[in-house]
């Protein structure tokens, strides 16, 4: 049963993480490759505050704010850049971090991570058992579900999808094009930080290690598996691989077949996400608005 | 003095190294318009393959090692395109993208399941440089300096004095033109992976001759190989040989400011300096998408 609570749980912060990157790489076709990064930055900040005593409703909205922020800063230089490039930058910066949790000894302890982190309590409620923390997270995921879909069927959602089909004819129509993907990353990023945050204070260790391409990976492979650019794509996505990767944890293999686990699954998931690309790129679930001339004109 | 001097002559032999896998990378984005992102693992999988037959069962000296290491480096290049780029010729940038990485990620955790995380060496014991100018060189690193060189003649003299460098230039320019004109594409684009490879796994060896293998080399070389594309305006073959010297350069400089935790972060804030403070002369070979 603990395990089933587990998996659930694990589920529901990586439908958070996958739904805030399926914003920017399924709706406004932005190439973000270092989603990591700012899942690592919401990790961080919660944990570091909560570690300093901070209470856990301040330190989840400095969390939120921090990950937005950086989320901006980033995307000014980057956001110049055309797709590819864009890719590679955030590619860049998702290791740069990485680089900073490492080496910023003084603030992170570095390689040696963040023990300890306290579960978090909310509105004098403590959520430290399985069952509370499942409660926890269906709530936020529950809540970022909403929030998206009113954000994408808005008017503002409505741009957000005509700059991923034609960026000229967008800028042509009078919209800032520039602004309007800002706006989509900072959003994007401070989901990420949501679920980096719930994340940390569910496993209560972080260590730089935990934020490395897999997770970008994963989280694509989550978006583009379910369908980019649908509502439930990374819903479904989600439930696949999580299933399958935190199944294996609970096998109880022998411990000298890790060593060829762990890379044999991320192959997997790697080669995955080349033959989705190469045989099926719309993912399992197909938008609706993209098939067929009736969506095509919607959007011209 | 001499320990500028030394970061100085460091800095241009890493730089060098850059420099061969800035050009594969600009000559891939030339040819086929866009950014290869498994161009690191190439870079790795090279330095893997040498250290494959210079270790047990075969046990190969270098000289020897080296044509089959290049020669699997350049199939693997081959094969990428093959089976994972050609496909996906016509196929939307974002879908090409998302397999591209996700081949990276694929080749990586190949050389993982193979070799393991551990870095590893080619088993070169160190030694003492010689002293030259106040300097300390060794004959790995002169051996590398002479590497490059011969290898950027060698461009030189492919694209500048030869059809096929021209041919290959026509393609980049325009690939409809060039095919309107006669130009087997298909054999430019070919070659153009041979020797985009080829750089890339020598590149690689130097590297790791210099420094040591782990899985995780190729994806931060390919950010600074792409920063030194950036620097030197993208498609930009001697651009991008001389934006890879000056990574380098300032990489080895810039350690003598910064903690050299940061050293590998360098390349990168370059990139995000030149976007911030030049975002124009990014946008020079842009049409063509």
């Amino acid at each position: 049963m603990d395990l089933f609570l587990h998996l659930c749980i694990m589920i529901a912060i990586y439908i958070i993480f996958a739904l805030s990157l399926n914003l920017e790489v399924g709706y406004t076709g932005l190439f973000n490759f270092g989603h990591v990064a700012f899942f690592g930055i919401g990790a961080y900040t919660s944990a570091l505050l909560t570690l300093h005593q901070v209470p856990f409703e301040i330190s989840l909205l400095c969390a939120l704010a921090f990950a937005g922020v950086w989320g901006f800063f980033l995307s000014i230089p980057s956001l110049r850049l055309r797709g590819d490039y864009f890719g590679i930058a955030t590619l860049g910066f998702g290791e740069i971090i990485r680089m900073i949790f490492q080496n910023e000894v003084w603030l992170t302890k570095g390689p040696m991570g963040l023990p300890g982190i306290p579960k978090p309590i909310l509105f004098s409620i403590r959520f430290a058992t399985l069952p509370h923390y499942l409660l926890l997270v269906s709530g936020f995921a529950s809540v970022t579900f909403v929030i998206l879909r009113v954000i994408l069927r808005s008017p503002f959602g409505r741009v957000l999808r005509a700059i991923r089909e034609d960026e000229v004819a967008t800028g042509a129509l009078g919209k800032n094009v520039f602004r309007f993907r800002v706006k989509s990353f900072v959003i994007g990023s401070t989901f990420a930080g949501l679920a980096g945050t719930l994340w940390a204070h569910y496993i209560t260790f972080i260590s730089p290690g935990d934020f490395t391409l897999l997770e970008t990976i994963l989280v694509l492979l989550i978006v583009v598996m379910g369908g980019k650019g649908t509502e439930w794509g990374p819903i479904f996505g989600g439930i696949v691989l999580i299933f399958f990767q935190e199944s294996l944890r609970f096998l109880r293999l022998p411990a000298e077949w890790t060593r060829y686990l762990a890379p044999l699954q991320q192959m997997i998931f790697g080669g995955l996400l080349v033959l989705l690309m190469i045989y099926r790129p719309e993912g399992l679930i197909r938008d609706k608005g993209k098939v067929g001339h009736a969506g095509h004109q919607r959007t011209q | 003095m001499d320990f500028l001097l030394q970061s100085v002559l460091n800095g241009i032999l890493a730089g060098c190294i850059y420099a061969l896998f800035a050009m594969g990378l600009t000559l891939i984005y030339g040819v086929l318009n866009f950014v290869n992102f498994a161009h690191g693992e190439l870079i790795m999988w090279g330095a893997y393959f040498l250290y494959l037959f210079m270790e047990k069962p075969f046990g190969l000296p270098i000289p020897l090692a080296l044509p089959p290491a290049l020669f699997l480096t350049i199939l693997l290049g081959m094969g990428t395109d093959q089976f994972v780029f050609k496909p996906l010729r016509t196929a939307n940038r974002l879908t090409l993208l998302i397999a591209a990485l996700g081949l990276s990620f694929f080749l990586r955790n190949g050389a993982q399941f193979f070799w393991g995380a551990e870095i590893r060496t080619y088993g070169f014991e160190i030694k003492r440089g010689m002293r030259f100018l106040g300097v300390s060189i060794t004959l790995n690193q002169i051996a590398i300096i002479l590497t490059s060189i011969l290898c950027i003649l060698f461009l030189y003299l492919l694209f500048h004095r030869s059809r096929m460098g021209k041919s290959m230039r026509a393609v980049s320019d325009n690939l409809e033109l060039a095919r309107v004109v006669g130009i087997d594409t298909k054999r430019t684009i070919r070659i153009a992976w041979i020797i985009a490879a080829l750089l890339a796994g020598v590149g690689g060896i130097l590297l790791a001759l210099d420094t040591n293998l782990q899985p995780g080399m190729g994806l931060i070389n390919l950010v600074k190989a792409f920063a030194a594309t950036l620097l030197g305006g993208v498609g930009n073959l001697w651009g991008a040989f001389w934006g890879g010297i000056l990574i380098g350069l300032a990489e080895n400089l810039g350690v003598l400011i910064i903690s050299p935790g940061y050293k590998d972060a360098i390349a990168f804030g370059i990139m995000v300096l030149m976007l911030l403070i030049r975002p124009a002369v990014l946008f020079g070979s842009e049409e063509s998408s």
